[in-house]
């Protein structure tokens, strides 16, 4: 089948593919994470990502791929998790954009929405890397491109894309030495691999797999009553006279197919295109015998009698929306009213509100104890996502908010949270705990915004983050040889020890950060580690440099057995 | 015609330096519960930190009254002379109500006498330091203009710092001011404190660490003295060693023209506690007449 139009539908079956592709891929791309320090988690949050984009587009199912793709860029701008989700999300926020307002594109339209989806993550990315997604990204977008102008066939130009991002991925290592040490592909550009590969096979006709399609169906059907809730409410913005489909039709079908005499085979394409002609908020869900429909319909008559070719007629639901909406619009009326007679309660309160990551509870008690009004769970493992920033933002009721990620992968997500948020929002983008504590210190709540960005930031690079934790798998980090269970010393990004026993390793990184300028050391101890351990390093770190301060805290971070701030 | 210094214990003058210049000093009250002692008269810093140590609540203090102003402005004309000019240099009004009683003994006086009330909006030795200089230029013949104009100067130029080793006193005793928000974190972080222009207590900076904080005060104080001559004092409590090895880091790094070394007394050291570290710096040109 030759497709040189996309919809919103076959964009949506496209989607689909690709996210059930990475999903199932998460570990492999996790796998390909560079350190060998737990925080592999690149795969798990593009998939999580791709998943929120993925359940906004199933509730704004549409025909028109404008529609469609902008239900998927705005589920991905909430769902996005570390950098790889953030840059995933800009990818499509482009795309969006660049479509937006359409019904459908053809390949040369999908190309340059490509392209502009790659332009969106670029001006995202404050230092743009080479070597990773974002050029894996560029070259296939470019690809597209130049195979659109010599033929409008959207599968022969995605086999294209496909291939070109395949051959770039491939070429990521000797763009990034560090990959290349390690001897590994991009795991962002992998991941986006995958999701190229679901569109593609999308293309070639492929349908989700009939496992798949259980659960996809099973959710989908609870999501049938939201959406014919949701559609009520959206309603509310327009005017009876304006409907131009009248009746909400809702029926399912019992497929006898080419079984019985008179009746056709069902395609589940030819169908919805067919029902598409005739009314709008189409929703088909087609299992092996049964189909489920939702349309808004001016003559439910036609659709009925159309669908009947393919099997019997059940649990048919016809309203009459006229009638309806002019009872949602009385409804919403007095709703407002009512909200409009209860006072305001919800104003701001703070002059600033204060966010950090971290995970622990002692972490997270010492961020309180510093000032913090809320604490996000989350770090190496778990990068929260811009949605749960935005959330901490909405619960402070603060008029000015500065967000701690604390963690280089959760910086963007927190950025693109600020972006979005209607509260002003400054992130001073501390890439680990020690960084964030430092930050704190030079917070003052009588400066303004400005100048306790200037100050956080400054701040920042007057510390020193040491962190104790076990590797993940063999590797070789320039003289350091690892093996998997080792414990690894890393002083800010660099591994320079590791060995197998827990204090050994942590004493030769502590020692090693420690210098002249050093003032004071803090050591966070982690939940594998002991008070007494922490004490046996503040006690070789005295004979070693007696004149450095140094305090424990008990941090009670998981991973990390000991992390350390150096000043 | 003779110009004499007044001012009160709270200075943390020594007895033979007031004596030497014949510095006036009005005592303010220790009280330890019941305990009423007259600062610098019947109690010292050794003897109060004795006491500080052995008595379970914190000890309170109190401005002298005016009756006592009126008693150390008579004395004075006595001594001198009704043509007596008297400059009376007092402890902060923002930290206590020792200007009040001045200015109040002043209206009582009703002007037999000429006085002069100032609000340091200063502390301890730092105040102590410009009545040292003023009774000196007194000495030199200067006029009370001119000393006047000095006693401006400095108070608007000196530079304070003090970091202490815990906020607790100063919260306690009422005077922490705006350095109150950097109270009560988990971490160990030391407040670099200072007097604002209107003499209260606020923060500075704030670090991790003694010693991040007297370098964070050694890098102000190079902001202010741009290699230039400077007058130092080192003010502490209980803690000698440390104040030496601060000097001599000082002495190093600054060219240093004159300094001293001081414990704080009893009625400061009320609302700072044991282990304050302090600095004044000021140009030596600034002290000029």
């Amino acid at each position: 089948m030759v497709h040189t139009r996309l919809d919103g539908v076959l964009f949506s079956r496209m989607v689909h593919l690709g996210a059930k592709l990475l999903s199932r891929n998460a570990k492999v791309v996790d796998g390909l994470n560079v350190f060998p320090v737990p925080d592999g988690d690149t795969g798990t949050n593009m998939s999580l990502t791709l998943t929120s984009g993925v359940e906004e587009l199933s509730r704004r199912q549409s025909p028109r791929i404008g529609e469609a793709a902008a239900a998927l860029g705005h589920g991905l701008l909430l769902g996005a998790r570390g950098n790889s989700g953030v840059i995933l999300s800009q990818l499509f926020r482009g795309f969006s954009k660049a479509v937006n307002g359409k019904e459908e594109i053809s390949a040369g339209q999908f190309a340059e929405a490509l392209k502009a989806g790659v332009a969106s993550a670029y001006q995202a990315v404050m230092r743009p890397v080479e070597g990773t997604i974002l050029t894996v990204a560029r070259e296939a977008a470019e690809m597209a491109v130049r195979a659109s102008r010599s033929s409008d066939d959207l599968l022969l130009v995605m086999t294209m894309t496909y291939e070109k991002a395949q051959e770039t991925l491939l070429r990521t290592p000797e763009m990034l030495p560090v990959l290349k040490e390690v001897g590994v592909v991009d795991s962002g550009g992998q991941g986006l691999l995958f999701i190229y590969e679901g569109f593609l096979r999308a293309l070639q006709g492929e349908e989700l797999e009939a496992e798949e399609q259980q659960a996809h169906k099973a959710a989908s059907r609870v999501d049938l009553d939201e959406l014919v809730e949701e559609q009520h409410n959206a309603q509310v913005h327009r005017k009876t006279e304006e409907i131009r489909f009248g009746y909400c039709t809702e029926f399912m079908i019992r497929l006898t197919g080419s079984t019985e005499p008179n009746k056709k085979p069902f395609s589940e394409l030819l169908f919805r295109s067919h029902l598409d002609t005739m009314g709008d908020s189409l929703l088909v869900i087609a299992d092996d015998d049964v189909v489920k429909v939702h349309i808004h319909a001016e003559h439910p008559g036609s659709v009925l009698q159309y669908a009947q070719q393919f099997g019997s007629l059940h649990r048919i639901k016809i309203e009459n929306m006229r009638e309806q909406h002019a009872d949602i619009l009385k409804a919403a009326e007095e709703r407002k009213a009512s909200a409009e007679a209860e006072p305001r309660t919800d104003v701001a309160s703070l002059p600033y509100g204060l966010i950090a990551v971290a995970s622990g509870e002692g972490m997270a008690e010492i961020f309180r104890s510093m000032g913090v009004h809320a604490v996000v769970e989350g770090g190496q493992t778990m990068n929260p996502s811009t949605e749960d920033f935005l959330k901490a933002i909405a619960g402070l009721k603060a008029e000015h908010v500065i967000i701690l990620p604390n963690n280089g992968n959760i910086v963007m997500a927190a950025k693109q949270a600020a972006e979005l948020s209607e509260v002003p929002a400054t992130v001073i983008a501390s890439k680990s705990i020690p960084q964030g504590m430092a930050a704190l210190v030079a917070f003052r709540a009588d400066a303004g915004p400005k100048e306790n960005e200037a100050a956080m930031t400054r701040a920042i690079a007057h510390v020193k983050t040491g962190m104790v934790t076990s590797a993940v798998r063999d590797t070789r980090m320039g003289d350091v040889e690892i093996r998997e269970g080792d414990y690894i010393g890393i002083a800010e990004k660099e591994i320079v020890t590791a060995g197998s026993d827990l204090l050994q390793t942590a004493k030769e990184l502590l020692l090693e950060m420690v210098d002249e300028e050093t003032e004071i050391v803090t050591i966070f101890r982690g939940q594998e580690a002991t008070q007494e351990q922490a004490e046996a390093l503040e006690a070789a770190l005295a004979a070693a440099c007696p004149d450095v301060e140094a305090e424990i805290q008990y941090g009670g971070q998981p991973l990390y057995p000991f992390i350390f701030s150096v000043e | 015609m003779a110009i004499v210094i007044l001012t009160d214990s709270a200075a943390d003058l020594k007895a033979s330096v007031r004596e030497e210049l014949g510095i006036v000093s009005v005592p303010l009250k220790v009280m330890f519960g019941e305990e009423t002692y007259l600062d610098g008269v019947t109690i010292d810093s050794p003897l109060f930190f004795e006491k500080l140590q052995q008595f379970d609540a914190l000890p309170t203090t109190s401005q002298p009254s005016p009756l006592d102003f009126v008693e150390a402005y008579k004395g004075i004309v006595e001594k001198y002379g009704k043509d007596v000019q008297i400059i009376a240099i007092v402890l902060s009004a923002a930290l206590s109500g020792t200007y009040q009683s001045a200015v109040i003994a002043k209206t009582m006086m009703e002007d037999q006498v000429d006085i002069t009330v100032i609000d340091s909006r200063k502390a301890s030795f730092v105040t102590g330091l410009i009545c040292v200089e003023a009774a000196k230029a007194a000495r030199e013949g200067k006029s009370k203009l001119q000393i006047l104009d000095m006693i401006d100067r400095y108070l608007d130029e000196v530079q304070v710092y003090f970091i202490v080793d815990t906020l607790e006193y100063l919260q306690k005793g009422g005077r922490i001011g705006r350095a109150a928000a950097v109270l009560g974190s988990l971490l160990n972080i030391k407040p670099i404190l200072t007097l604002d222009p209107a003499g209260y207590v606020t923060a500075f900076d704030k670090v991790r660490g003694t010693k991040k904080a007297i370098n964070r005060v050694l890098e102000a104080l190079h902001e202010y003295a741009q290699d230039e001559p400077v007058v130092v004092a080192v003010l502490h409590s209980r803690i000698p060693e440390e104040a030496a090895n601060f000097l001599e880091r000082l002495k190093q790094e600054f060219s240093i023209k004159q300094s001293v070394l001081q414990e704080i007394g009893p009625v400061i050291g009320t609302h700072t506690g044991p282990g304050l570290l302090g600095i004044l710096m000021i140009k030596e040109k600034s002290l000029k007449t």
